[in-house]
């Protein structure tokens, strides 16, 4: 069976900490009453309740003293509540603390923009030299935690609430691309996420024409590289993300390739604050098969899109960059500005 | 010489160079830093024959201070007030971990402290000797993050720590009782599960016996007086960042006590 991201960072770092005597468990009571590395190694285990700020700074101490130590709480408390322990912490100190958050996105669904984190990233990419990783699945997930243990740097793992997901592509290493589908077509579509990787797969089964690439590890030093293997693979740039467009991967893919057309299908600015499950909040957000197709240029209307135009605050998929230094005649393709395609009403 | 009277010597010698760096062309939180002084000093002391006990300014607007003390203890082998404050130098004005004896840098209020509880707590996860000290502001104490951190350590039962608070009642735009006095601060203190001693932040002696970081958790109130050592400076809320001319330096530094 197929654990949940949640459940597999437990599991793993419970396996870690076998061989690793300095892993450190800190929870701040969000990790459930039961967790597996409290019954195997309870004196390494500490969940210091509601106090996400202190927990990050006395992470922070932990890993001065040569501890490595894994603090789990919820994205939005994590980035936005702790903001500037991590940015003291993990970035001026650079301290080798690992934040694993889940509830990142929407996945908290009907809990609302409370508890929803759609700026987490945001947050974290604006802190030089703290590595970021959006796993998909157990087993990237697994691979991620293993990587953060043995490297002695920051890291901030975004997880997602308590689907389970099987993965339909191997996991995707530090700067590396995680290919999916295709590798030919001036199209590329780029998913971070779980749900914006199905969201793509979606995509890809109805246009097959179009390609699928998977990023895992986010932060800039990976995407620089990342970006060099995408660049070689299309001139155009689709990246579907469960963020807003601020501090998005598509903004900064936008910084890194120029010369490509990086167009971003995000959450949007509003603030989601009606019930539903993950996947209607995302509806709700305009984060859809029909606004990945729209945003890809499809050839065919998407069906829905109407529907997102008239009766949702839509987004303009705007490109997030111009081809500058593109030479003059370069063709233009139909869908420069594809959010025309929705029908944008606001 | 014993140890007390040697460090009373450091504390007079740094004095003087936190003065020098009043004169640099940034000043420096000047009250602040001869009220912490002496406790720096003795916490230093303690540190300097216990292993693994970690010294962490949580004010770090008193960063002239630490600097200086350091100086007198041999972390940091240079003079630094002629590069205090200046480019290409470490001595930023709130502490940088680039300083030799700066674990953490701090500045930004009440982190130094949970930084601390987090060093005293992996001398338990490791099982090695030492503990903190960490020195706060009374006006640090407005920090919530002060209180979150308390929390834990009783929560958690975090030995190994003493908590000293420069008691100078004073703050950047004035007294601290007339901006958010901190009521019954012993009853609070002891309310979290630490052991209370009210001190003379200004008597070497008895600071280094009771900052010695010890099982139960330790809040230490040093009464202090802000601008201490310098006549022109004592008590006035007034001195809390203070740039003067290296003639005036050299006036202050001759009456130093």
């Amino acid at each position: 069976m197929t654990l949940p991201g949640r459940e597999a960072y437990k599991d793993e770092l419970t396996a870690l900490a076998a061989l690793d005597p300095r892993i450190v468990c800190l929870e701040a009571d969000l990790g459930g009453p039961s967790h597996p590395f409290a019954e195997r190694f309870p004196e390494r285990f500490l969940n210091l309740g509601i106090a996400e700020a202190a927990a990050v700074d006395i992470a922070v101490g932990l890993a001065s003293a040569g501890l490595r130590p894994f603090l789990s709480t919820f994205a939005a408390f994590g980035t936005w509540r702790a903001a500037e322990s991590v940015k003291l912490g993990l970035g001026y100190q650079q301290a080798p603390v690992v934040l694993v958050c889940p509830y990142g996105g929407v996945s908290g669904g009907w809990f609302g923009p409370t508890h929803h984190s759609l700026e987490d990233l945001a947050v974290v990419q604006s802190l030089p030299g703290v590595r970021i990783a959006v796993p998909c699945g157990e087993a990237e997930t697994r691979a991620v935690i293993q990587a953060a243990a043995d490297e002695d740097r920051p890291c901030y793992v975004r997880l997602a609430r308590n689907e389970p997901y099987e993965a339909p592509f191997e996991p995707a290493g530090r700067g590396e691309v995680g290919w999916v589908s295709g590798t030919g077509g001036p199209t590329l579509l780029v998913s971070v996420g779980e749900k914006p990787a199905q969201l793509c797969v979606a995509a890809t089964e109805r246009r097959p024409d179009l390609s699928h690439a998977h990023l895992c590890w986010v932060d800039f030093e990976s995407l620089s590289q990342a970006a060099a293997e995408l660049a070689d693979h299309a001139r155009r740039i689709v990246v579907v993300e469960e963020h807003r467009a601020a501090g998005s991967v598509a903004s900064t893919l936008a910084l890194l390739l120029p010369r490509h057309e990086v167009h971003s299908v995000n959450a949007g600015p509003s603030w989601p604050s009606e019930g539903g499950s993950h996947d209607e909040t995302l509806a709700a957000l305009g984060l859809t098969v029909p606004a990945v197709l729209a945003a890809a240029g499809a050839g065919e209307t998407p069906a829905g899109a109407s529907v997102l135009g008239a009766s949702r605050p839509a987004r303009p998929h705007a490109p997030l960059t111009r081809p500058a230094g593109a030479p003059a005649g370069r063709p233009t393709p139909s869908m420069a500005n594809p959010g025309a395609t929705l029908s944008p009403t606001t | 010489m014993n140890d007390i009277d040697l460090a009373r010597e450091r504390a007079l010698r740094a004095r003087g160079s936190v003065v020098d760096m009043a004169a640099s062309p940034a000043g420096c939180h000047l009250g602040g830093s001869l009220s912490v002084l002496d406790i720096l000093v003795a916490a230093h002391t303690v540190a300097e024959s216990r292993p693994g006990v970690e010294v962490v300014l949580s004010k770090g607007h008193a960063a002239a201070a630490l600097y200086a003390v350091l100086h007198q203890t041999g972390d940091i082998e240079e003079d630094p007030a002629p590069r205090y404050g200046r480019a290409g130098g470490p001595y930023t004005g709130h502490p940088s971990p680039k300083v030799p004896g700066v674990r953490f840098p701090t500045g930004s209020l009440g982190h130094g402290l949970a930084y601390a509880a987090g060093w005293a707590l992996s001398r338990r996860l490791l099982g090695e000797p030492g503990g903190a000290i960490a020195v706060v502001g009374d006006g640090e104490l407005q920090e919530g993050l002060v209180w979150e951190t308390l929390q834990i350590v009783q929560a958690k039962r975090i030995g190994g720590l003493t908590v000293v608070v420069d008691v100078n009642g004073g703050q950047n735009d004035g007294y601290v009782a007339d901006i958010s006095p901190m009521t019954d601060l012993p009853a609070r203190l002891a309310a979290f599960g630490f052991e209370v001693a009210e001190v003379d932040g200004h008597d070497i002696e008895k600071l280094a016996a009771v900052l010695v970081p010890e099982d139960r958790p330790k809040a230490v109130l040093a009464a202090t007086v802000k601008g201490k050592g310098v006549p022109a400076t004592e008590g006035k809320a007034a001195s809390h960042y203070v740039k003067i001319s290296p003639a005036r330096a050299r006036q202050w530094k001759a009456v130093l006590r």
